[in-house]
């Protein structure tokens, strides 16, 4: 590990937080990601990162192919403890709990930090089995409880009306938009605390991808948000911070009004206006 | 090069010109490529089918019906001669013989009807011919003139063939094993009202009832005569034994004497069978008195079945019934009714029996001609071959023609189809009660050294050594190859599965006749030797395993950690083999104090569980080992594909890796696991030189693990080489090669459509 690669970005989270204060918001951090790095055997992936993701708010990393940021996104729920070779340094705390401690249960974690992936990933079972499946490995079978989470997750994921009429059909026979919002009911029916959403549209077709989004602004309300996103546009409408990765690092984090319209990076500005990228 | 910068040029163009070779070349490739695969898989599809069909060819005899068609009728040749006391035919249906009530024999052209000689018996002046019997017709072609004077006369009928001119010539001849002097059998010169006589190799016995007489009532006389070899004289000695059946002669209809001239039977006027023991000559003994036929019924005819073994006694109400000898609760040989068959309304007239299988001939009163097979229980002939009632009847030795000599004179030649009567739907899959047997059984036994013995074709126990032999494999390899698969796919470390997975795979390629010699020759004794050991390294393993599992807990982190993840399956390795190695060492001091010195003994004296040396545990472990691979290898593969982006799902989910292999791996996989248990399954069913080296190769249909069985494939390979080429018994082999043919079919097609179904269920993947 040279210098170079240990330089840090602090990226000024208090500061943000007061300007919502000033708006009369309550807020908090739900997660701190502090000096994290992340290695793929030799190689570098993650470079001392540390950021702040707040409590019921939406935050979009953004940044060209291959910066880190679905790194950085698997982090927050270990996901990158099934890559061989991986070796990660640092704390992300949850609830100002760090995830990475020996003490840690990584299946309660990922019950606490949901994800989803970017391509829809249905199980090979009926669209009921997938929704109540987070359930049923916690043990839980009573048949009412099931119905009602089914019924509460589709609806929190839009898809009720669409597929209340055959919930025992296969969930492979659903579109590619319906099977990730089905996969997003999947998700909030255990009830994270966190969702992460690895480009949730990246595979979908535009009238999939706008009702993502609209589905992304609902959950807010009850779910902290973090998404990765390709599609600047995708970020600017759907989030309400913005965090710009750019080879493993961190370059700048805001609200996204002010990152879109004042970046302070020149590395920022140059992406967000489409130099590369 | 100036062709090719145009090329480059110009666009292609869509339509081919002749020009442009490499277009034409890719074309062709294409179309060839194209002809050559539809051609390969279609060759697969014929191949299959050619097969089959083949299968079904030779298998199709067995089950067409038996035919008889009239060839010729004729006048009785030679009718002035006398009345005929019994038609003959040789064995190449070509020469009839037919001995007459004056001690003449007439040989004639059987389709014909010309007479080929006529020749007198050497009866004495001055007496007449009292009595007639035929020896057993098998071989000897043997008959006894009881005359009026107490004496008798055996005569042979033979039958030399010559080949003059390339040209088959049969002639006929009369001959006299006991000499043309005719044997004094009644000193006192009473008429020999009954007869019979079986001439055997080394003795001839003949019993015969004397008629009443001034000095007191007939006599059923036994008389022996034993040939003995003297040592220095080319001649052989007669001694005669002679003995008196305590026993009425009165009303005394009918006398057979078995073959071993060790048992005979007496027939009453009144429907009584007498059963005797005749083995000591000098001193008959009755075994057994019984009444054979329904209240006011008569004994119409009775002849033995060939073997002996059995008498079919036709009666005036036309039912024919079947009695053999059976061991009775005292484990007497008694007689008993195995079968009847009801072959007219009318009395039956005379009954024949095959000479070479278990059938027979009847004809009734009407002129009908039924040939019935006894213990397939079939009737395979019903024809009428004369208006007027039959007066003497013949079915020739190869049981393909028959003659029967009619009451208006007449003689009725006819050639008879019936190629396979033994084999039926019933005696190939039901019980069958075979002669001799206590009891109707499921047998298969398709030779022996003697020749009128009775193949045996039940190919249930075959399928079900097949299935037991099939199952026991797959309850070795079933749980051993899925959780190998599982472990290796799911758990193990990637560097590690490297080597495992192909090591498993170069099992399969191992020669299967290795894996039976090792485990006919090794394992076998083995096992016998260290049954205790085996059952104890079942229990003792799995708790090794447990117990060292729990200990790793408590390693220091340290330690525990230079193991990188899926790598802790090389730890179990000498685990298993110290905990083998105990169990044996462990096994011999607890068989001593538990089963006084041996489990197998205690089997088998406690529990009643004999133990063959092949058996089908063997049979489960070497068959199971072979079938391991196929199944591994499949399974590890569906389990393996399942995409990553469902495992990590469920996992992001807070599943446990355990319950996302459980509810979501194993699911998706389900397709392939499934159709590597089928393809297992199918194997474990077809496999061939395992079976046929360890299972000792025992038709028996026994549940126990310890007993032996036998395949259908073993059983094929065992005794295709010895079949004759058409026979009943290479039939019904290739019926079991199209049994097993249809059984691997079967569970193929089965195994696929369910796993396309799957496959359908679990797609888009």
């Amino acid at each position: 590990m040279t210098a170079q690669h240990t330089r840090t970005h602090t990226i000024d989270v208090s500061s943000i937080l007061r300007d919502q204060k000033t708006t009369g918001e309550q807020n908090e951090a739900c997660i701190k990601v502090e000096n994290l790095n992340l290695f793929y055997a030799e190689k570098q992936a993650l470079h001392g990162v540390n950021m702040e993701m707040p409590k019921k708010k939406v935050t979009a990393y953004i940044g060209p192919s291959g910066c880190g940021k679905s790194t950085l996104l698997r982090c927050i729920n270990r996901m990158n403890d099934l890559v061989d070779n991986v070796t990660i340094e640092g704390k992300i705390l949850l609830d100002n709990e760090n995830i990475y401690d020996k003490a840690v249960n990584v299946a309660a974690l990922r019950r606490r930090v949901g994800m989803v992936f970017q391509k829809p990933n249905p199980f090979p079972k009926s669209i009921f089995e997938n929704v109540t499946y987070g359930l049923r490995i916690q043990g839980i079978n009573d048949k009412r409880i099931l119905e009602e989470t089914v019924e509460n997750a589709l609806r929190g994921a839009a898809l009720w009306d669409e597929v209340k009429d055959r919930l025992n059909d296969n969930a492979l026979g659903l579109s590619g938009g319906q099977q990730q919002r089905l996969v997003i009911a999947r998700a909030i029916a255990i009830e994270p605390e966190v969702l992460l959403l690895d480009e949730p549209a990246s595979a979908l077709d535009p009238i999939s991808t706008l009702k993502i989004e609209e589905l992304i602004n609902e959950l807010k309300e009850k779910y902290t948000i973090v998404i990765v996103t390709h599609n600047m546009q995708q970020a600017a409408r759907v989030s309400d911070y913005t965090a710009f990765m750019y080879m493993g690092e961190l370059i700048e984090m805001g609200t996204t009004s002010e990152l879109f319209t004042n970046p302070r990076k020149k590395q920022t500005e140059d992406y967000i206006t489409g130099r590369y990228g | 090069m100036s062709e090719l910068n145009t090329s480059i040029k110009s666009p292609p163009s869509i339509r081919i010109s002749s020009g442009e070779y490499h277009q034409r070349w890719r074309l062709i490739k294409d179309v060839l490529a194209r002809y050559g695969v539809v051609a390969g898989g279609l060759g697969v599809i014929v191949a299959i089918v050619l097969i089959f069909f083949y299968l079904l060819y030779v298998v199709y005899p067995l089950f067409i019906s038996a035919t008889a068609k009239s060839v010729s009728e004729y006048a009785i040749p030679e009718q002035a001669l006398g009345n005929t006391l019994l038609l003959e035919m040789e064995e190449q249906n070509e020469v009839g013989a037919r001995f007459t009530d004056s001690g003449q024999v007439v040989f004639f052209e059987a389709a014909t009807g010309k007479t080929i000689l006529t020749q007198a018996v050497a009866i004495p002046e001055g007496t007449h011919i009292a009595s007639f019997a035929q020896g057993s017709p098998i071989n000897e072609g043997a008959v006894i003139y009881g005359l009026s004077d107490g004496r008798a006369v055996i005569a042979k009928h033979q039958y030399k063939v010559t080949y003059p001119n390339n040209v088959r010539v049969i002639t006929p001849s009369l001959k006299y094993p006991l000499g043309e002097q005719p044997l004094v059998l009644d000193d006192s010169g009473a008429a020999l009202e009954k007869i019979a006589v079986k001439v055997g190799e080394n003795a001839t016995t003949i019993v015969a009832k004397t008629a009443d007489t001034p000095q007191g009532p007939g006599k059923i006389r036994l008389i022996n005569f034993q040939k003995e070899q003297s040592l220095f004289a080319d001649e052989a000695a007669l001694t005669r034994t002679d003995s008196v059946l305590e026993q009425s002669a009165a009303g005394i209809a009918g006398i057979l004497i078995d073959k071993d001239e060790s048992n005979l039977y007496l027939i009453s006027n009144d429907g009584q069978l007498g059963f005797f023991d005749i083995s000591d000559k000098s001193s008959p003994a009755i075994r057994q008195q019984q009444n054979v036929v329904d209240a006011g019924q008569k004994i119409t005819s009775v002849t033995f079945l060939n073997g002996d073994l059995s008498l079919m006694i036709g009666d005036s109400s036309g039912l024919v019934s079947q009695w053999s000898m059976v061991k009775d609760k005292l484990n007497r040989p008694a007689m008993q009714k195995t079968r009847s068959f009801k072959v007219s309304d009318k009395a039956v007239v005379s009954i024949n029996a095959e000479q070479r299988r278990k059938g027979f001939m009847t004809t009734d009163a009407d002129g009908i001609v039924g040939i019935y097979h006894s213990t397939a229980e079939r009737q395979m002939i019903k024809e009428r071959v004369s208006d007027a009632l039959p007066t003497a009847a013949v079915l020739s030795p190869r049981a393909n023609a028959l003659l029967v000599q009619s009451a208006d004179g007449k003689m009725h030649f006819w050639h008879i189809d019936n190629e396979h009567p033994e084999v039926s739907i019933k005696s190939l899959w039901q019980k069958v009660w075979y002669e001799s047997y206590p009891k109707p059984d499921y047998i298969w036994q398709s030779s022996s050294a003697n020749s009128d013995f009775e193949p045996k074709y039940s190919l249930t126990p075959l399928v079900f050594g097949t299935l037991k032999a099939a199952f026991y494999a797959m309850l070795v390899a079933m749980p051993l190859a899925l959780m190998g698969a599982i472990y290796t796919a799911y758990f193990m470390a990637p560097r590690m599965r490297q080597y495992v997975k192909p090591s498993i795979e170069i099992m399969g390629a191992l020669p299967t006749v290795i894996l039976g010699f090792l485990a006919g020759l090794w394992l076998a004794p083995f096992m016998e030797e260290h049954l205790a050991g085996l059952f104890a390294m079942l229990m003792i393993i799995p708790v090794g395993v447990m117990l060292f599992a729990f200990a790793w807990q408590f390693v220091p982190k340290a330690i525990a950690h230079n193991l990188s993840e899926g790598w802790d399956a090389a730890l179990l390795i000498p685990i298993i083999l110290l905990s083998g190695w105990f169990a044996f060492k462990v096994s011999v001091p607890l068989e001593a104090f538990l089963f006084h010195g041996s489990l197998r003994d205690w089997f088998k004296t406690e529990l009643g569980i004999g133990y063959d040396q092949r058996n089908a545990l063997v049979v489960g472990v070497a068959m199971g080992f072979a079938v391991i691979p196929t199944i591994f290898s499949i399974a590890e593969d569906a389990i393996f594909s399942v995409p990553k982006h469902l495992t990590v799902g469920s996992l992001a989910l807070g599943a446990t890796p355990w319950q996302t292999m459980i509810r979501v791996v194993l699911l998706t996989a389900s397709p392939g696991i499934f159709s590597a248990v089928m393809i297992g399954f199918g194997r474990a069913v077809g496999e061939t030189m395992i079976v046929l080296m360890a299972t000792g190769n025992t038709p028996v249909m026994d549940l126990s693990v310890f007993q032996g069985l036998r395949t259908l494939a073993a059983n094929i390979a065992v005794e295709m080489p010895e079949s004759e080429v058409d026979s009943t018994h290479y039939r019904v082999l290739f019926l079991a090669a199209l049994v097993l043919f249809m059984f691997t079919f079967v569970f193929n097609t089965l195994a696929e459509v369910i796993r396309q179904r799957l496959r359908e269920k679990y797609s888009s993947l």
